[in-house]
């Protein structure tokens, strides 16, 4: 889904909400946390985590720790919204530096890291957000080329098409038992293959 | 020679993953149909919170697939509660971290302590002065004299003590002969006052 570019209005008001809280109402930041949580959440934490409970803490320490540090945040006539995106990075890092079971995931983020553009030459935070979203894909989509046609077919029915395990199983022509280890094969097979990618 | 340790290292992470039409084992069957409860129910938002190490792992890998297809969303529910929480936190933190550093309450919070004080205070006075204004407006005290009407002999029943006697312990049950000996006296009174034309009854 595309989002609609930051209109100046809407930066205005931005900036007017962040120089409310930064004199003292940090109730001000309501409306800028409500606008930007769920884009934190699909593509900046969860991608990065993989697990929804903890996706869900680290969005909740991220939002608290913004309104904690707003007066550290200098507005630039850009959106906030880099901002909150590097503060949950941060966080997400430090998940898994207390992690060794997600270590796996970490080591895959490591390239994106070293790479990770400046965050303020984005003028727009959903469009960003987009971006990300589509650099993620591309990332899967290359890791789902790596693998054998049957596995990739049942990661696209049961992950990405959301069908129940009855239809996946009838569309691939096998029992449910036999789709069952078809997926657990193939997401063991895309796990290997995501940290090479 | 296929042998339990053999079925548990080939579902070790690191173990080669077998190719897709290769004869699963039993073991690898359970794992699978275990692994995919776990999907489902992740993908109706209810991820069981406990799992094996190893299952997590690849749930975790399943999710990301799934996020960067945009099909892991946070509910507009989790949403709200999650930003409550934080600037719930956040604030709570600030107004804590403020008052230790300068050891005082903050006057906002100074002034809203005396909202409930002043209520009470005004509330009370109102209160006082509404019994005041009661007391001194109360009407004089009448006294009242009430008279007893003296009720003539001949309209009172008579005493029904001559009539019954000391009631001995052994008749104590025997009320309701008693009663009728006593209904029977006083029929035979009204009787003799009706029929008789007199108006002062049986004499007594």
């Amino acid at each position: 889904m595309a989002s609609e570019p930051a209109t100046a209005v809407e930066l205005e008001e931005e900036q007017r909400l962040v120089e409310e809280a930064q004199a003292g109402n940090l109730d001000a930041m309501r409306p800028i946390l409500e606008r930007y949580a769920s884009p934190l959440y699909g593509t900046v934490i969860l991608p990065r985590l993989g697990d929804a409970a903890n996706a869900e803490d680290v969005l909740r320490d991220t939002l608290a720790t913004a309104v904690e540090k707003i007066k550290r945040f200098t507005w630039q006539g850009k959106s906030i919204y880099p901002w909150l995106r590097q503060i949950a990075i941060n966080k997400v890092y430090d998940v898994h530096r207390h992690s060794k079971r997600s270590k796996r995931l970490a080591d895959a983020m490591a390239h994106e890291m070293a790479v990770e553009t400046d965050p303020t030459s984005h003028a727009d935070a959903l469009l960003m957000a987009d971006q990300e979203r589509t650099a993620h894909r591309e990332r899967i989509d290359d890791t789902m080329g790596q693998l054998q046609d049957r596995y990739r077919t049942a990661i696209e029915l049961r992950l990405i098409q959301e069908l129940s395990r009855e239809e996946c199983a009838k569309r691939l022509g096998v029992t449910i038992g036999t789709f069952d280890v078809l997926l657990f094969r193939a997401v063991r097979a895309f796990r290997k293959h995501f940290g090479e990618a | 020679m296929t042998t339990n340790d053999d079925s548990q290292n080939e579902l070790h992470p690191n173990a080669p993953v077998p190719e897709p039409l290769d004869e699963a084992s039993p073991s690898e069957r359970a794992r699978a149909k275990a692994f995919a409860d776990i999907v489902d129910k992740a993908i109706t938002g209810r991820a069981p919170a406990v799992m094996s190490a190893d299952d997590r792992a690849l749930l975790e890998v399943a999710t990301v697939i799934r996020a960067a297809n945009g099909q892991a969303e946070l509910s507009a529910t989790a949403q709200r509660s999650i930003v409550e929480d934080a600037l719930r936190q956040a604030i709570g933190d600030s107004i804590a971290n403020t008052s230790g550093q300068l050891g005082v309450i903050p006057i906002g919070s100074a002034r809203k302590k005396w909202v409930p004080w002043a209520l009470t205070g005004a509330s009370t006075a109102i209160a006082a002065a509404a019994m005041l204004v009661l007391w001194l407006r109360a009407p004089e005290t009448r006294v009242v004299h009430e008279t007893t009407a003296q009720t003539p002999t001949s309209w009172t029943s008579r005493p029904a003590d001559p009539l019954i006697g000391p009631i001995a312990r052994e008749n104590a049950g025997d009320a309701s002969a008693r009663i009728d000996y006593l209904f029977a006296d006083r029929l035979e009174g009204y009787r003799d006052r009706r029929l008789s034309g007199r108006s002062g009854g049986k004499k007594r």
